[in-house]
């Protein structure tokens, strides 16, 4: 068995390289004082902390500091989802696919990124290029592009559209990476699909849409409420649903992302770099830290695929 | 092949000060067993490169807390094993689950009939047998690689290889 040779092996340990080249370089070295340094705070603390709850006082202190930020007894690694499919997350530390097993494949290094209508590919884009890749990261098209942020991706197996702003422009592409067409001058936010192929984006002044099937402009478009929002105030964060409270923390909360079964939220916590999912009922609370250091960056969601 | 213990140690050491060349030599001397070790267990290309991926994605994510007085191939093979059983577990509770995208090519043939009934063995036994003969560790070894008791490897091994003697036979 020790002669045995596994089938593709030179083309996976290259591909592999890659991707692993590639994270090792966006990690930052930490000196010899930082690495010695984590155990000295972590005993100063303990101490601190041992002093703390000698008192009665104490214990409801280090007991509200606690809960001050994170859900408490969070998982340090993100060993699984909670609930089937896949996650892509991008960021700093570029485009990632997470599996529902926990294991993740690092596709490269895009800022953004989004999933096709049925989860077969996802567009993402660099410095200056909207590239379409399949989930292991293999290049299908690219299209060169000033600065393309935000792309976002609706259709069907036989027809799909990927708009997307660049230039200041927002841009529709049909998604095999042909007819690239400018729409109109876009502000830097994200743009949205609404039902009938309309893509909803703002021009700096009002909510304007465009209708591929009729290649008309619309001069105002409504998005109707989500049904579950964030509500920030006094320093804090609310999931809200219904006007119900489902979670609360302190800090912002970023996004929340229903899981395509409906089942799940996920809601992302900066402040806490943490993840927390929530199955609304019967309820449950799954907290993931240390989000940044797994990602190369905390990362923006780009999307829960794919519903069947 | 992996290098001596004094080249793995000066890899790690140069590679947590932010060498690429050390990392890469440190992952070039450790990809084949990883990822042969994967396979092993999941007989699946595809699921074999992303466990080995992952592995040492695991490793850059812990480099610089590594303890470089320790060997890094039992670290990194615990990881890909652990993984690559979780993964054939959860494909024996959803065999639905989407398909691969292309067939493996066929391996070696007179590595065939032994990989088939490799196959047939629970994801336990697949992976102490592969720890014990790909990637010769010890009884011993294996028991700390996998927390498990030493009987219990002893015991998965000595099932595991009666029952490919009797498949093979």
């Amino acid at each position: 068995m020790k002669d045995f040779r596994a089938p593709r092996e030179a083309e996976a340990r290259e591909r592999a390289w890659e991707v692993v080249r590639s994270a090792y370089e966006s990690r930052e070295p930490v000196t010899w004082p930082r690495r010695h340094a984590r155990p000295l705070i972590a005993g100063a603390v303990v101490a601190a902390a041992v002093a703390a709850v000698l008192s009665p006082p104490g214990r409801s202190v280090v007991h509200s500091l606690r809960k001050a930020v994170g859900v408490e007894n969070a998982q340090t690694e993100l060993f699984s989802l909670p609930a089937h499919r896949r996650l892509l997350v991008s960021g700093t530390g570029g485009a990632w696919v997470v599996n529902a097993d926990g294991s993740r494949r690092r596709l490269g290094a895009y800022r953004d990124a989004a999933w096709s209508p049925h989860g077969l590919y996802v567009a993402a884009t660099k410095a200056d290029e909207l590239v379409a890749v399949d989930p292991k990261g293999n290049v299908r098209w690219t299209l060169p592009r000033r600065a393309p942020r935000f792309p976002a991706w609706t259709g069907t197996r036989t027809d799909t559209r990927i708009a997307y702003l660049a230039g200041g422009k927002l841009h529709v592409v049909a998604g095999d990476g042909t007819g690239d067409r400018t729409i109109g001058p876009a502000a830097p936010v994200p743009p949205v699909w609404l039902p009938g192929r309309v893509v909803a984006y703002s021009n700096g002044h009002a909510l304007v849409g465009y209708a591929v099937d009729s290649n008309s402009a619309l001069r105002r478009v409504r998005i109707g409420p989500s049904g579950v929002t964030i509500r920030r105030h006094a320093g804090q964060s609310e999931v809200v649903s219904g006007g119900r409270v489902l979670f609360r923390g302190t800090g912002v909360f970023k996004q929340v992302v229903r899981s395509p079964d409906g089942r799940w939220l996920l809601v992302t916590w900066p402040t806490a770099d943490q993840w927390v999912f929530i199955q609304i009922h019967p309820r449950k609370i799954v907290g993931v830290s240390r989000i940044s250091s797994q990602f190369g960056g905390f990362p923006h969601v780009g999307g829960w695929c794919c519903s069947r | 092949m992996a290098g001596s213990s004094r080249d793995e140690r000066a890899w790690v050491r140069r590679a947590q000060a932010g060498s690429v060349s050390d990392f890469e030599a440190l992952f070039r001397a450790h990809w084949g067993r990883a990822y042969r070790a994967a396979y092993l267990v999941v007989r699946d290309a595809g699921a074999a490169e992303d466990i080995a991926q992952e592995a040492f994605l695991s490793a850059v994510r812990s480099l610089d807390r590594f303890d470089r007085r320790r060997p890094f191939g039992p670290w990194l093979h615990r990881i890909v094993v652990n993984r690559a059983i979780d993964w054939a577990r959860a494909r024996a509770l959803r065999p639905e689950a989407e398909a691969v995208d292309a067939p493996a090519p066929d391996p070696p043939e007179r590595d065939e009939e032994l990989l088939r009934e490799l196959e047939q063995l629970s994801p336990e036994h697949r992976a102490v047998i592969v720890l014990r003969y790909l990637l010769e560790y010890t009884p011993g070894e294996i028991a700390e690689l996998l927390e498990l008791p030493r009987g219990t490897v002893n015991s998965r091994l000595r099932r595991g290889l009666d029952a490919l003697e009797e498949r093979l036979q």
